[in-house]
């Protein structure tokens, strides 16, 4: 049970102390009453809050959107300094360009408010550079073969034979003959995205993203707001309505985290 | 008056940065002198240039720089900047004599930029409030530049423009 429930279920205990007339109340004190009415509203607008799957998105959504931004432009930065190593990861001739991204993160939703964060790889879409007047193929899966460091096979699928270029000759290969392309993307490109991966979630550039997610201060104004006493609460009462002091923590929870809350 | 849109901190982190470099003796300015344009080139140079000096560079221990992101923060005057320094050269102890340079330099955040605003060469411009190491890759063979050895510092920069009354660059 989380430390709001336990929260909750205490100050629960507190309810009959709330209605000043119940005989079982052993201090008839309009003061023990609103003390109580205080303690019971900010405990259930914690638990509200805890509880609520859209605070708990919001939350991660901004971290998260932080982060997709920081790690897409480190990869950016390093593949513009390193071309050779993460050319792969983008569009033909595009290595660094935002727009030219070949992966993506995800977030997958944990417990509460944590998540988990992994990458996936987008498809080719543009045509692999090729002297003019040749037939032109998209290399879909680029990206994750040449990270893979996959050996290609070539074969024939729609003609009898390969035809190509190299190093200005033009090669034609027997009938039906494949050619296998060892390291597809060049040596460099081997495992380097993953490890651009590794070195940003395990250095202090993640920490750094969260921090400049900003939300501290989404979760502190929003609950410093949310948790202001109601001046029902402030005014002095010998009773108060546990069912009123519910609804007052619901209506200030979903006023305070942008009236998106249920 | 026109506010000189060409300042960038990130020269002027770079101004501050070679001065250092040269009075720490870790590298001799004299090597880069270039015949053809007769002047010294500062081997600290953006990755866009990164081609038209692969030649000049070559065998030479060079920094290869690019910028990450810019970002505001809620103070809309104080302007964070993510810098990719990459360390080049054929010699092991050197890339670690320049890494652990910066770090040396760049890792103490107020005091770093403090010393950068009293570099005499700054321009008057600029403000530095912060400056701290947020990360350093191991040194590894370069796929980039055959021969090389590389290594990674990335630099996070906090800084302000001087502002005229509107909140305008000066």
């Amino acid at each position: 049970m989380d430390s709001s429930r336990l929260l909750v279920q205490a100050a629960s205990s507190l309810e009959r102390l709330m209605v000043g007339s119940s005989k079982d109340a052993s201090i008839k004190d309009s003061n023990v009453a609103q003390i109580s009415a205080a303690i019971y509203y900010q405990a259930n607008v914690i638990a509200k809050l805890t509880e609520s799957k859209q605070f708990k998105d919001k939350f991660k959504s901004v971290i998260f959107q932080q982060i997709l931004k920081d790690f897409g432009n480190y990869v950016d930065a390093q593949a513009r300094v390193k071309p050779k190593s993460l050319h792969h990861m983008y569009e033909w001739k595009k290595a660094g360009n935002e727009k030219a991204r070949l992966f993506n993160l995800r977030m997958i939703d944990g417990e509460g408010v944590s998540f988990k964060i992994s990458y996936e790889y987008k498809m080719s879409k543009s045509f692999v550079p090729a002297p003019e007047g040749r037939r032109r193929h998209v290399f879909a899966n680029k990206a994750s073969v040449m990270e893979a460091g996959m050996p290609l096979i070539i074969a024939p699928r729609h003609s009898e034979r390969l035809v190509f270029d190299s190093n200005g000759q033009t090669i034609f290969m027997p009938k039906g003959a494949s050619v296998v392309v060892k390291r597809p993307g060049g040596s460099g490109v081997k495992n380097q995205f993953t490890l651009k991966y590794s070195i940003f979630f395990r250095s202090q550039l993640v920490n750094q993203s969260i921090k400049a997610s900003g939300f501290q201060r989404l979760f502190n104004s929003s609950l410093t707001k949310a948790m202001r006493l109601p001046a029902s609460i402030k005014k002095v009462q010998y009773s108060f309505s546990p069912n009123t002091i519910r609804s007052m923590a619901d209506s200030a929870v979903t006023q305070s985290f942008g009236g998106a809350m249920v | 008056m026109t506010p000189d849109y060409k300042l960038d901190a990130m020269f002027e982190l770079r101004k501050f940065l070679w001065s250092k470099l040269v009075l720490a003796g870790i590298f001799d300015d004299e090597e880069y002198y270039s015949d053809n344009i007769a002047e010294t080139i500062i081997p600290i140079i953006p990755v866009q240039q990164a081609p038209e000096m692969n030649q000049f560079l070559s065998g030479k221990k060079h920094i290869v720089y690019d910028k990450i992101g810019t970002s505001y923060e809620d103070n809309w005057m104080v302007c964070c900047e993510q810098i990719l320094f990459t360390i080049y050269s054929t010699d092991f102890a050197e890339i670690n004599e320049i890494r652990n340079f910066m770090m040396d330099q760049f890792r103490r955040m107020d005091e770093s930029a403090k010393d950068i605003n009293r570099y005499s060469g700054l321009s008057n411009k600029f403000k530095f409030y912060s400056i701290f190491i947020a990360d350093v890759s191991p040194t590894e063979p370069s796929q980039e530049l055959q021969g090389f050895l590389s290594t990674d510092v990335i630099l996070e920069v906090k800084y302000s423009r001087m502002l005229d009354s509107a909140g305008r660059f000066l």
